[in-house]
């Protein structure tokens, strides 16, 4: 248990409105959007500087009490969960955008920034942030980067990663440490910054961010096709790619999630079929054309059974914003909703597809899938309820039998989401005990203490940190 | 859930449904629409923060405690996290029902307790002792109603808060019931007869909009019927967390409203539509399914009604105004009516109409919200009267009491010139 002086100090430091001790501040700071786990933190703390993070991971330190840095609590591995209770370091009162460098075409801002804040400044001055993943609306800068979060512009214009051009962060030892910058160039020493990129808040704590920004597309055109048989689709997006066609956006839905979406959307999404795609190419107008042509021959040629253009761009943007829905419209369906985030080759995916299909009958469970089709990474969503400890199970036992064909395709266990506490075992399996050694070496020469987000990432006998999804919401202290 | 099985640590009596606070599965999508959120940045005053916390009593994880009252309490029922959850969560009506927990964990102390009965119980149901009511008159037009619920606060009030109170009331005409007659016909060729329900506020503050609600709808073509015996909707209780009262008025004014021949029963103030429109739910125990039904499907707003049916355009004078829109968080949330009022005000010719950003944020107005905690109010009504200027509307449109008050109040303060109207009233200025 945290001392009473402990909180005197951070409250010093911090100020009392940004120090949180009460059980009901707590427990609300326990979860994520994983489902079913969750546990109480001792403090939570709420730096609105770069000096209050250090004030605060001094004072954790010195009490030998576990940090975890939390963002908005979006993610979906159970990053932000503070399995070994400790403190609680909120990011998401470090709002302030810094910069817009028009002349070098980069942002800076706190990370705590939302993400989608920092898209709409950066386009009211005619810049562009590709990265929009599906929680952009909430999600913050710091969750991101340290999820090398994805999104529905994937395809063509990458993920996070490839935007992150300098990190400011706090160190366990108490150092700060900024790297990369400005220039487009650098390989002054070890790559600190792409190491940082997707370390789920294990190695240190982001308080700025510097992106770059680019030139928005001149145009851009929205199709929406409709498949009788959900492989058609994959096939069709396998053929797009193979005919050397990037689009912007190529995601998919099959028919549990359209139902659930146009259920609550109501914009008259096509419930009867198997699947849909939503399909951009943007660019140069000439550009656009000729994909568009290339895109709807491939479509025609696969016998799409519909293939729709969108006539404008709040009918283009009603539709992006309908499938950024789609995680939480299938929690309409069942308390509980397990999704994963299988990564495949693209030329693999009408197989993937078929292995769900399989699968799903075999273990006898409700799945709605979705995905960032374009790059081959899936999110087949068992819709179970968590009271039900037999149908988990059998949920489980789906997801290890998907994730062993994945491996085999020479696939991954997570595209984006991250490992967590939820895919500790599937990292192991993917990258076997020489890779996690190396990277629990890493690790230890960033935080000895262990303290960092402690329990994530890593499979490791503690019964604390393992992921007990069948058992819902709990609470361990 | 059975009303005598007992749900964790709440009471048997008036207790969230497990299934509805299970139902979030915790993505945030709510967050950016919280305006109380947006205010503290503090996870347990988020919707998702919020269900947590109720979904961790019915756990037994948490006692009902102070903070989760607070909680319930500090909510403003907007309902923008019911339009913004893709799950079909509906965080403020649980914390409604956390607001009835409430009152059975912390009773009032005594002489707080006696006020706040005397005002749910006796005067609100009964128009009038409302009316007429042996409290002075003075007293509303300084305080108003809401205020008076917040009576046992009444000593621990800085100055501040009576000035605010006072600042807030409009200019009083006398009350619009007993005026209006049983019928009033329609005008030129009659197209249906409605049963007009007049709330408590719109009665007594603002007895002239509702007087134009009347004459637009006779001007375009329905009858009206105003029963006098039409009691307070509710609202003020469910809000405040006596839901047995509110079921016995609900039972009442549906037995009056469902005894007229009527096509549809049409109100001009979005709370009470809102609360008309949840009967069905809170009477589901204890109702006839299909009467309960019947009145649901018959409950309009003024604009959802006007729409529905088609405005009679042919006559109408230009309106050449510049012109904004408010939408209230009872009438675009709780409702889905979002589209109509801008639907009919577009179709008054001359108008030039510009669309307000965050439209849908609330006014920070929320039923007694604003004068308990006068602070956090006042800084979201400061964001949307920023919203506001930056249209450069002369006419600010909005369709609710609670906002037209908190609006009125807070341009005034401002110093900004644009003008508070009910849609209605808009639409009485493009009637001759
Ligand atoms: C509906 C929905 C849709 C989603 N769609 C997508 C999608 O399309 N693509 C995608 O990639 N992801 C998606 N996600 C997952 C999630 O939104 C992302 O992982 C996001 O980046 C998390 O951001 P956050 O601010 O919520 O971080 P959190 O969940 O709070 O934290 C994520 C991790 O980062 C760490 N962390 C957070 N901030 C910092 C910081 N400043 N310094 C150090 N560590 C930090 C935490 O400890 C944790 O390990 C989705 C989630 C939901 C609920
Ligand atoms: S209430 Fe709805 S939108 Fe909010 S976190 Fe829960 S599921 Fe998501
Ligand atoms: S009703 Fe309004 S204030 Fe209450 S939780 Fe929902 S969005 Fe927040």
């Amino acid at each position: 248990m945290i001392s009473k002086t402990a909180i005197g100090h951070l409250v010093d430091k911090l100020s009392a409105a940004n120090v949180a001790s009460e059980k009901e501040d707590l427990l609300v700071l326990g979860y994520d959007s994983t489902p079913g786990v969750h546990h109480l933190p001792e403090v939570a703390v709420y730096p609105t500087t770069t000096a209050g993070v250090l004030d605060a991971m001094e004072i954790a330190q010195h009490e030998g009490l576990p940090i975890v840095p939390r963002g908005s609590g979006t993610g979906l591995s159970g990053g932000s969960v503070p399995v070994k209770g400790g403190m609680v370091l909120c990011l998401n009162r470090m709002n302030r955008i810094l910069e817009i460098d028009e002349e070098n075409l980069t942002a800076t801002a706190e990370a705590g920034v939302v993400t989608l804040d920092l898209f709409n400044a950066t386009a009211a001055k005619g810049l562009f942030y590709p990265p929009d993943p599906g929680s952009q609306k909430i999600s913050t800068l710091g969750g991101n980067v340290m999820e090398d979060a994805g999104g529905l512009r994937g395809l063509k214009y990458g993920v996070t990663r490839d935007y992150v051009m300098a990190l400011k962060c706090v160190l366990p030892d108490g150092s700060i440490l900024t790297t990369g910058g400005k220039s487009v160039k650098d390989v002054a020493g070890y790559a600190f910054k792409d190491l940082l990129v997707g370390s789920e808040g294990t190695l240190g704590i982001i308080t700025e961010v510097t992106v770059k920004l680019i030139p928005p597309p001149q145009d851009k055109r929205t199709f929406l096709a409709y498949f009788n048989d959900i492989r058609t689709a994959g096939e069709a997006v396998s053929k797009i790619i193979a005919a050397k066609i990037i689009p912007s956006t190529m995601e998919i839905m099959d028919k549990a999630t359209i139902n659930c979406v146009e259920d609550y959307v109501k914009i008259g999404l096509p419930r009867q079929m198997a699947a849909l795609l939503l399909i951009e190419v943007d660019g140069h107008p000439a550009m656009v054309e000729e994909e568009s042509q290339g895109v709807k021959k491939i479509l025609e040629q696969v016998k799409a059974a519909e293939v729709h253009v969108a006539k404008s761009v709040e009918e283009a943007n009603s539709l992006a914003a309908a499938r950024r829905t789609a995680l939480s419209a299938l929690a309409r369906v069942s308390p509980t909703t397990l999704l994963e985030d299988a990564t495949v080759p693209r030329s693999r995916l009408a197989e993937t597809f078929a292995e769900i299909e399989r699968l799903t009958a075999k273990y006898g469970l409700k799945v709605g899938t979705f995905g960032h089709a374009g790059d081959g990474n899936l999110h087949p969503t068992v819709l179970c309820d968590e009271r039900d400890s037999d149908e988990m199970h059998r949920a489980h036992a789906f997801y290890d039998d998907l994730y062993d064909q994945v491996l085999a395709w020479g696939g991954t266990v997570s595209g984006e989401h991250g490992i967590g506490l939820a895919k500790k075992e599937y990292l192991a399996r993917q990258i076997g005990p020489g890779g996690v050694k190396v990277m629990k070496r890493i690790k230890d020469a960033f935080d000895p203490k262990g303290l960092l987000n402690p329990g994530k990432i890593f499979a490791d006998d503690d019964p604390c940190t393992q992921a007990h999804v069948e058992e819902g919401f709990r609470v361990s202290h | 859930m059975s009303p005598t099985e007992k749900l964790g640590n709440f009471t048997a009596h008036d207790a969230p449904d497990y299934c509805d606070v299970l139902q979030c599965m915790r993505c945030g999508f709510c967050l950016p629409t919280c305006p109380t959120f947006a205010l503290t940045g503090r996870e347990r005053s988020s919707p998702r923060g919020r269900v947590a916390l109720a979904r961790a009593v019915a756990e037994q994880k948490l006692e009902f405690t102070e903070a989760v009252k607070e909680e319930a309490f500090f909510c403003l029922d907007c309902r923008a996290c019911t339009t913004a959850c893709p799950s079909g969560v509906r965080a403020g009506e649980v914390m409604e029902i956390c607001r009835s927990q409430a009152h059975q964990f912390f009773p009032l102390k005594h002489v707080g307790k006696s006020f706040r009965e005397f005002v749910l119980q006796k005067m609100l149901p009964s128009p009038d002792l409302l009316e007429h009511s042996m409290l002075p008159a003075r007293l509303y037009q300084k305080l108003g109603i809401q205020w008076l619920l917040r009576h046992s606060h009444l000593l621990k009030l800085g100055p501040e808060w009576v000035d605010k109170a006072e600042g807030m009331m409009p200019e009083l005409h006398p009350p619009l019931r007993p005026q209006l007659a049983d019928s009033i016909p329609a005008v030129g060729e009659q197209r249906g007869r409605v049963g007009f329900f007049l709330g408590c506020i719109m009665t007594l503050m603002y007895a002239e909009v509702s007087r134009q609600t009347v004459r637009v709808l006779t001007q375009q073509g329905f009858e009206v019927l105003t029963p006098k015996a039409q009691k307070c909707c509710g609202a003020p209780h469910l809000t405040e967390g006596d839901r047995d009262t509110a079921r016995r008025i609900a039972q009442h004014n549906l037995d009056l409203f469902m005894a007229l021949d009527v096509d549809a029963i049409v109100t001009d103030c979005a709370g009470c539509g809102a609360a008309l429109k949840e009967y069905e739910e809170l009477l589901e125990e204890t109702g006839s399914h299909d009467k309960l039904a019947a009145f649901r499907g018959k409950v309009k707003d003024v604009s959802e009604f006007l729409a529905e049916q088609g405005l009679r355009t042919e006559g109408l004078k230009p309106v050449n105004k510049i012109v904004t829109y408010h939408e209230p968080c009872h009438l675009c949330h709780a409702q889905g009516v979002s589209k109509q009022p801008r639907d009919l005000i577009k179709a008054i010719p001359g108008i030039d109409y510009r669309e307000l950003n965050e439209a849908s944020w609330c006014c920070g107005s929320a039923a007694t919200f604003s004068l308990k905690y006068t602070d956090e109010s006042q800084q979201i009504l400061d964001r949307k009267l920023q919203n506001v200027q930056s249209t450069g509307a002369e006419l600010l449109v909005t369709a609710n009491p609670g906002c037209h008050l908190q609006l009125a109040w807070g341009l005034k303060r401002a110093g900004l010139s644009q003008k508070v109207v009910h849609i209605t009233e808009l639409l009485g200025m493009a009637i001759d």
